[in-house]
């Protein structure tokens, strides 16, 4: 007996999220970065 | 509850205080998150792969046991989220830690979405070996409650225009539902519930052959590695994204006054 | 009293308010929250025509499965004291065996009968590879259809060289 399916859709899910995750989070400090670069007086951070 | 008392003796409050700098959080979660990130994804690669293509089949799940490798990483870190949104909310109630309310917040989303792979995978396990999608026993209905007490905390640290009300309200929240997390854990040994019991355990020996039990230490330890990762990942950008808000209201405040 | 204290104090205290609220609630629900009931539960009762979760172990030697045209079978379900008798007519789902727990709902014919609808198959927490059961067959430290397998650090040890 195989379940090939459930288990493909599992793996999908559990690798999916947090690719998903770590993506929109790694876009949002790029841009937090750079937003921070051109106003913070203090300069780098 | 445990999770109070840990953070209760008053030695570590100026550890907390001394990371509660913004700054000193920035550059040292900056120096931390390339490892995090990378030993997260050697041992979930390393755990994932030898879980797939190495590790024997179950005598009576046959390949199907192998759901199990992402389903339970993920159930632990339903709690274990919880677990630190709960410390975050007792820092954030009683020490008024500024990077509490931050961390809490972003633990949310992340949290909620853990849960929903981990019920989603149960579901797709229990189908082809209890023979049904989901039943109502009291396992998998205080999971679902968890999902639902992290709904209920995201919309609620968003819900008011003062930002510290909702911290506020959220962090009470957070501490109300940890009364569900004994439930979920022990529902399976105070209760009859079509979920089996535990079978990794502090007390006696796993009751999981070797061959099986260690790719679900990789992907165990993997998988906590990337939550801790996103957390730190997403607190850092909450730290700046706060910073841009004070330094844009500053510069408002200015033009006008000149 | 410094206020940080004052907080900690407020909040322990409506912590163990919450706890001992639930805890009550909970012992005083507990018979509402059981999923299914044993075969022996079940005997205390006459049968009331209302559905139910009925389960156990499935015994050994009583399968019989429908031959001919729909799948079907009828099989006694024991909790070690009582045993009930169970018939369904349906696909069974692929774990169910003898010695394997199930849990099936229906209702409790006058005659004592158990009609299932549904049959869902209980996974106990045990997990091992088919090397490892041949083995504890073999050596008859084990026979899957009389009940739960023997400790683990029995099963363990043969267990070692396939994981390696």
């Amino acid at each position: 007996m195989t379940h090939l399916p459930y288990i493909a859709a599992s793996y999908v899910l559990a690798i999916g999220v947090p690719l998903f995750f770590a993506i929109g989070t790694t876009l949002r400090l790029r841009a937090a970065k750079q937003r921070l670069a051109l106003i913070d007086p203090r300069g780098k951070r | 509850m445990d999770t109070r008392q840990t953070v209760a003796p008053p030695r570590p409050v100026k550890l907390f205080h001394r990371f509660a700098n913004p700054g000193q959080f920035l550059r040292l979660s900056g120096r931390v998150l390339p490892w995090l990130y990378g030993s997260g994804v050697l041992l979930t690669a390393i755990g994932v792969i030898w879980g797939l293509f190495f590790a024997p089949d179950d005598w009576q799940q046959g390949d199907t046991v192998k759901i199990m490798y992402v389903h339970v990483p993920f159930a632990w870190l339903a709690s274990a989220g919880y677990v630190s949104l709960a410390i975050c909310s007792v820092l954030s109630l009683i020490w008024r830690h500024p990077l509490a309310d931050l961390a809490a917040a972003e633990l949310g989303p992340v949290g909620a979405a853990f849960t929903a792979v981990c019920l989603a995978t149960g579901s797709l396990w229990g189908k082809p070996t209890w023979g049904a999608w989901w039943v109502w026993d009291a396992r998998l209905t205080s999971v679902f409650v968890l999902f639902l007490l992290y709904l209920g905390h995201i919309a609620l640290v968003r819900a008011f225009d003062d930002p510290t009300r909702g911290y506020r309200a959220g962090a009470i929240l957070a501490l109300v539902g940890v009364i569900n997390l004994p439930i979920i854990k022990f529902s399976v040994n105070w209760w009859n519930t079509l979920h089996q019991p535990a079978s990794i355990g502090l007390t006696g020996a796993p009751t999981i052959a070797a061959s099986l039990l260690w790719p679900l230490l990789f992907t165990t330890l993997g998988f906590t590695l990337l939550f801790a990762a996103i957390t730190v990942a997403r607190t850092r950008a909450g730290v700046m994204e706060r910073r841009i808000r004070m330094l844009l209201m500053a510069k408002t405040s200015e033009a006008s006054q000149s | 009293m410094k206020r940080k204290t004052k907080r900690l104090l407020i909040l322990l205290a409506c912590g163990a308010g919450l706890a001992s609220a639930a805890g009550l609630t909970l012992s005083a629900f507990s018979d509402n929250l059981v999923f299914f009931v044993s075969p022996s539960d079940l005997g205390k009762n006459t049968p009331n025509g209302r559905q139910m979760r009925l389960g156990g172990m499935v015994e050994q030697g009583t399968v019989e499965r429908t031959s001919g045209g729909h799948a079907g079978a009828r099989f006694k379900v024991t909790d070690g004291k009582a045993d009930v008798m169970v018939t369904y007519n349906g696909l069974l789902p692929d774990l169910f065996r003898e010695g394997q727990g199930v849990v099936v709902l229906g209702v409790e014919q006058p005659d004592g009968v158990f009609k299932a609808s549904e049959v869902l198959a209980k996974h106990d927490e045990n997990y091992m590879p088919k090397e490892v059961v041949d083995a504890l067959k073999k050596s008859g430290e084990w026979n899957p259809s009389s009940g739960s397998p023997p400790p683990n650090a029995v099963w363990n040890a043969p267990a070692k060289p396939a994981g390696s």
